[in-house]
């Protein structure tokens, strides 16, 4: 495989992937979850991106992207703000001791 | 013209669904009158929209390239169905008006009525299968929101939901036929699917056939699915008569009557909608002989009903079942109301309570009376003609024997009806009941229909003439009243007819006298449970609630777990996309 820009962008994007998939197993702590699926998310971003532009539709690619960063960032927003209730109400963030008080 | 008619035959129930949620609970004699006022008004509308009828599409709003273009139509048989459902369902919000008389909640009940009423005409005049599967699925979130509209009652939630349940069942069916036609014709509309029927793959249009079968039968509450309508029974009386008579069950076979030229030629439809129609009108018929709850036996007798219409349908009478649902319309929403009036005024709805009210009441013993005899098919009622015009086609298009089974159903109807009669308002009270008078909107009501249940069947001609000229693709002869007339009356088959509901008559007024009347037969056990298709539906919704319990372990909440879960899924793809590529 040579290395065009797009299979360069492509490598970046499984890159993020695999970060934030890493982070996502590896992770206790509520906020450093957020920030994960933040990254994750931006991978999806540049993957809409990439697609528009390899399938000869920048435009429609560019549309949805700028549609999942809004979508996003009002979900970023609520997960923080749910966090600091749970730091508030429950006293921690780590994620084993939250999920202990199922019920 | 026609595009506002129709505007205004589906805008003015939601305009006024909307206005009545808006207003203060404080005024209930507002929000009386605010619905009384929206419905008649769609009534009016949906009678002046009659003339108006023809086969050309008469709004068209492009949806975009999935949804197609939202069309309506108003033809013969959608203005029909129209005009039954705003009329009757104004005067049950008429009746209403005494019946839910200082009620809690009035416009939760008034707005969820307009918005079905609404939905219904909209699911009649669309001329677009993806949005009459919108519509359909409306009637069917309002059906359920009024059947449990006492919703501290158990047994008035359990009835909306299991009525909503098995409808939906019948929506996935709508649903499927209405892709599967978008698959093979690459449109949703009707008109579509009528002309180019037989351009249609035989497979795909057996799929899209017996998919709307399955949607007319759970919809009209025809065997298998007949075991919900009773259930529905919780309802508030108007609620009863508006989905019994005006709204909703017609719904099914309109679909049916409106589909019939395009499914003719698949093997075995039509002959399977006869036999669904056909045991459904025979078993309920045999249910009802033993019901004591006075609700619960005009429910049997509206299936029973339905069946007939739907078994003159795969007889290929598509004029005859619209005939008997215009006339079924009219007496079983005066049945409903008058029977509303009798419970609302004694505080009961069981028979073996009942009995001697006729003298207190004589108005809705009287109107009781009009009804029951155009249930049963005594001449010269609505009832009577409709029903022999369904014997005929049946006489003519089905084997002997279906049509013997369907003559002794009208014996057994016959007999099961004036059972009620006697047991309400004839014979010695059996029990102290305090008595109110009937109010007078109720009376008002009452009065209508029964002046309609004498005079509808004129409007034969007129019918026909609406059917014939403007359903392309039906095969309609065009008859006038007197042709219709003397063609009943002259048929041997209707004398024959008149005899099994004499002789069905004549053995209730006997087994009044003396013999008992209150079932503790062997039939009992078996209508109890709907003849085992209750402990059917409840083996169904254990399962799913046993499966669902188990699968709720996969469920941990930890999200390691779930991470897994999302990578696992990931490689499957890719794996299977190396594979395959």
């Amino acid at each position: 495989m040579t290395l065009t820009p797009l299979n360069a962008v492509f490598l970046g994007v499984i890159l993020l992937l695999v970060i934030g998939f890493y982070g996502l197993l590896i992770t206790r702590n509520l906020i450093k979850i957020v920030l994960v699926l933040q990254i994750l998310v931006k991978a999806v971003v540049v993957a809409l991106v990439l697609a528009g532009k390899a399938s000869g539709n920048l435009g429609l690619g560019q549309s949805l992207a700028a549609t999942v960063i809004v979508a996003d960032t009002i979900v970023a927003v609520v997960a923080l703000a749910l966090a600091v209730q749970v730091r508030r109400r429950v006293g921690t963030l780590d994620l084993a001791k939250i999920s202990t008080l199922r019920g | 013209m026609t595009a506002i008619l129709i505007g205004l035959v589906i805008g003015l129930p939601w305009l006024g669904a909307i206005v009545l949620w808006l207003t203060r609970d404080e005024d209930p004699r507002l929000q009386h009158t605010l619905a009384v006022g929206f419905s008649l008004a769609a009534g009016c509308a949906s009678l002046a929209l009659i003339p108006f009828s023809s086969a050309e599409t008469a709004v068209r709003i492009p949806m975009g390239r999935f949804f197609g273009d939202l069309t309506f139509t108003a033809d013969g048989l959608a203005v029909t169905l129209t005009a039954i459902a705003c009329v009757v369902g104004s005067l049950a919000v008429v009746f209403s008006v005494d019946y839910m008389h200082g009620e809690e909640q009035l416009k939760r009940y008034y707005a969820f009525v307009l918005l079905f009423i609404g939905a219904m005409t909209g699911l009649l005049l669309s001329g677009n299968l993806l949005f009459m599967f919108f519509f359909w699925e409306i009637t069917a979130l309002c059906s359920y929101a009024l059947i449990s509209f006492y919703n501290d009652d158990p047994k008035a939630v359990a009835g909306g939901i299991k009525a909503l349940i098995i409808t939906q069942v019948g929506g996935v069916g709508l649903l499927a036929g209405a892709l599967t036609t978008y698959a093979a014709l690459g449109s949703y509309q009707v008109a579509d699917l009528l002309a180019k029927a037989e351009e249609i793959p035989a497979g795909l249009l057996t799929v899209i056939a017996f998919g709307f079968l399955l949607a007319a039968a759970a919809k009209s509450a025809q065997f298998p699915f007949h075991t919900w309508l009773p259930d529905a029974m919780e309802a508030p009386t108007p609620i009863s008569a508006l989905i019994h008579a005006a709204t909703m069950v017609n719904a099914g076979v309109y679909l049916l009557a409106r589909f019939y030229p395009a499914f003719e030629s698949v093997s075995g439809w039509a002959f399977s909608v006869m036999l669904v129609g056909l045991i459904s009108a025979f078993i309920t018929a045999v249910m009802a002989l033993v019901a004591t709850d006075l609700k619960r036996a005009l429910a049997y007798s509206t299936v029973s009903q339905l069946g007939y219409m739907v078994y003159a349908i795969g007889a290929g009478g598509v004029l005859a079942s619209q005939f008997h649902l215009l006339s079924h319309a009219v007496f079983k929403a005066l049945l409903f109301l008058a029977a509303g009036s009798v419970i609302h005024s004694v505080g009961t709805r069981d028979m073996r309570r009942m009995g001697g009210l006729g003298s207190k009441m004589p108005f809705v013993r009287n109107v009781f009376i009009i009804g029951a005899l155009a249930l049963a098919g005594v001449p010269i009622l609505n009832g009577f003609w409709s029903k022999e015009l369904i014997l005929e086609v049946g006489l003519e298009h089905s084997p002997i024997w279906a049509y013997g089974l369907m003559l002794l159903g009208a014996g057994l109807t016959a007999f099961y009806t004036f059972r009620m009669v006697w047991l309400v308002f004839f014979g010695t009270g059996r029990d102290q009941l305090h008595i109110h008078s009937a109010g007078l909107a109720m009376k008002a009501a009452l009065g209508i229909l029964a002046v309609g249940t004498f005079v509808t069947w004129l409007s034969f001609g007129n019918l026909n003439g609406l059917l014939s000229s403007t359903l392309p693709f039906h095969e309609i002869e065009h008859e006038s009243l007197l042709e219709m007339m003397g063609m009943v009356i002259s048929a041997p088959a209707t004398w024959l007819a008149l005899l099994v509901v004499a002789i069905g008559i004549v053995i209730s007024w006997i087994r009044m006298r003396g013999f008992k009347f209150f079932g503790g037969g062997w039939l009992d056990p078996l209508v109890e449970s709907s003849f085992g298709f209750d402990t059917l539906n409840r083996i169904i919704t254990m399962g799913v609630q046993k499966l669902a319990g188990q699968l709720s372990l996969t469920q941990t909440g930890i999200l390691s777990w779930n991470v897994v879960g999302i990578l696992g899924a990931f490689l499957a793809v890719l794996v299977f996309l190396i594979w395959s590529a």
